[in-house]
């Protein structure tokens, strides 16, 4: 029998349970869920005794103990330094988070006091007993719970309305489909036309002589600066925080060539290389640059580009060259500066399935 | 020391040299260029040879690289090298910092190149944040945001800054040093590779919020503490409550 304390409580008849008291009622509710309550005893039979008091007093000074770190937390907030200051100047912010938490963990802390000793305090005390139940189920319970699934599937016509069966399975799929597609949808959006240009190529028109490259500092790059072995980030000229237009500037070592790839020859300038910043596999900065051995490192997943080979992907998960940069030179008042003389000749960026 | 000596002795030779390059030097540096030589007679000479020419499958040329590389290669230890190989590591300097100047007045006296910067090194203050947006973006990439280093290829590594001088970060971003692009006067002003010194410097010297850092990641090492002595006092404090009642 699984059910028999349910069908034991309503051996209690309505006199006999108006009669209750509501501890009572609470007593033979338990023991009808088979839980026994064996021993249970007020700790305070005489209510309002001076014992009493002062356990609801040291209960809630832990609780408004824990209300004053609270109050406590709120005022640190506001009042502790929180900036970081110059070495050398006291450097008092160092505390601020310490403090937060400390007061937030005390406010924990003391709430956590105040309600284990109201229980232990105030509550009447108590033990119970419950029956364990044996593993597993009888052969009649499981009978039981089989044929009450089977007439459930019976009245429900599944065997005989396959029409109906039929339908629902169109509904539910349609129920999966439709954030399938949202989800499925987003993935295979197509990119477009924004990846076919950089700044380099909206700038173009407006420079007939070239698009002029500037460092970060928005100074022009001189054909000049570098000394062989150098490295340095630039961009098309306006377009210093935009993503897609980091390229770095490369000089060669003396004895280090470059081999181009087809059509992309006249790209160089001297011993002067440029490739995108934007590593092809998944568009981190590819800026880690070895002068000797020539190879850019990406650090996000360890792709490396030979540069003597036109920044080839010679190790990790990288699968395209680095796009290069036509590199060209515009002389104002004698000296050389780099414009870009179109732009990049393939998408920059990660690659997608899609590229035109 | 001996063995120093007997070299020292030789050092005659650099006579040589002092007359050709002594014109146009002051009496005070031609002797340091002497002192220099002799050190580099002893230390130096197997590898790069007597006229800073090289030794092939030794060492490089020294023409040109100047006392700033040279400076930056002897006071970080890593010249004279212990083995051949794609990377010297840091270690403790051979020379003392007056032996170092000499030997690097020794190779400028040779080959020319660029000077080891003198004067304060560091911009006022107000330079840090400009410091800190160059440092991102030129330096960041291989010695980390935290400046603790990170792998090249090959087993290669950018080494930490942690030990590093002023002199010593600037020489570098001068020189280039192995694999270390080389950051020219042009691209970097020598005020902006002080605002660079300043801010590395400056990180490096303020103090992490609160416990031990760890490359100023997040309060881990806090919650490491509350998780271990928290906790437990916590439980051990439950428990004692649940003993006496």
């Amino acid at each position: 029998m699984t059910m028999p304390h349910h069908g034991d409580s309503s051996s209690l008849s309505a006199e006999e349970l108006a009669a209750m008291s509501p501890e009572q009622q609470m007593i033979a509710g338990a023991e009808a869920d088979g839980v026994r309550i064996v021993h249970r005893r007020n700790r305070f039979p005489i209510p309002g005794t001076k014992a009493e008091k002062r356990a609801e007093r040291g209960v809630s000074m832990f609780f408004l103990l824990a209300a004053l770190a609270g109050v406590g937390f709120i005022v640190a907030f506001i009042v502790v330094p929180y900036h970081w200051q110059l070495p050398g100047e006291s450097q008092n912010f160092r505390f601020y988070t310490p403090v937060l938490g400390g007061l937030l963990g005390l406010m924990l802390v003391l709430m956590g006091f105040g309600a284990v000793l109201w229980a232990k305090w105030l509550m009447p005390e108590e033990e119970a007993e419950q029956d364990r139940h044996d593993e597993p189920s009888t052969d009649e319970d499981k009978a039981f719970i089989q044929s009450t699934l089977a007439v459930g599937l019976q009245d429900a016509g599944v065997p005989r309305r396959s029409m109906l069966l039929r339908s629902l399975g169109l509904a539910g799929g349609a129920l999966l489909t439709v954030p399938l597609v949202a989800l499925v949808g987003a993935m295979i959006k197509k990119p477009g036309k924004q990846l076919d240009h950089t700044p380099y190529g909206i700038l173009l028109p407006n420079y007939p002589n070239g698009v002029p490259i500037i460092y970060s500092t928005g100074i022009r790059v001189s054909a000049d600066d570098l000394e062989p072995g150098g490295l340095a980030t630039v961009f098309p000229v306006g377009y210093v925080s935009d993503a897609s237009a980091p390229t770095l500037l490369i000089r060669l070592r003396p004895g280090q060539v470059v081999k181009a790839r087809k059509g992309q020859a006249g790209f160089q300038f001297g011993d002067y290389v440029a490739f995108s910043k934007i590593c092809t596999h998944a568009g981190c900065p590819a800026s880690l640059y070895e002068q000797q051995t020539s190879r850019l490192l990406c650090p996000c997943h360890q792709s490396q580009f030979e540069v003597l080979e036109d920044a080839k992907p010679v190790f990790g998960p990288a699968t395209r060259s680095l796009p290069k940069l036509p590199l060209g030179v515009e002389v104002v008042d004698g000296v050389q500066y780099f414009v870009a003389k179109s732009d990049f000749h393939e998408p920059i960026g990660p690659g997608f399935w899609e590229r035109s | 020391m001996v063995l120093v000596a007997g070299l020292a002795a030789m050092g005659g030779l650099y006579g040589l040299f002092a007359s050709s390059s002594g014109a146009d030097s002051s009496t005070a540096d031609s002797a340091n260029i002497a002192t220099g030589q002799q050190l580099f007679d002893v230390s130096c000479i197997t590898c790069h040879g007597a006229n800073l020419q090289g030794v092939t499958d030794r060492g490089p040329s020294l023409l040109g690289v100047g006392a700033s590389a040279t400076y930056f290669q002897l006071s970080t230890g890593r010249m004279p090298a212990t083995a051949q190989g794609a990377e010297e590591y840091r270690k403790t300097s051979q020379f003392t910092e007056a032996q170092t100047d000499d030997i690097a007045a020794f190779v400028q006296s040779i080959g020319g190149g660029p000077t080891v910067p003198t004067g304060s090194l560091r911009t006022d203050s107000s330079q840090v944040a400009a410091g800190g947006e160059l440092f991102r973006l030129n330096c960041a990439s291989c010695h980390g945001l935290s400046m603790r280093g990170a792998p090249l290829s090959a087993g290669k590594t950018a080494p930490s800054l942690g030990a590093a001088t002023d002199k010593q970060i600037y020489t570098a971003m001068q020189s280039g040093p192995e694999n270390m692009p080389v950051f020219s006067d042009n691209e970097l002003t020598p005020d902006q590779k002080k605002s660079i010194v300043t801010y590395i410097q400056t990180m490096k010297a303020s103090k992490d919020p609160g416990g031990n850092g760890l490359d100023r990641i997040g309060p881990v090492s806090e919650a490491l503490v509350i998780w271990i002595l928290g906790i437990g006092a916590m439980v051990a404090t439950i428990l004692w409550i649940g003993a006496k009642s």
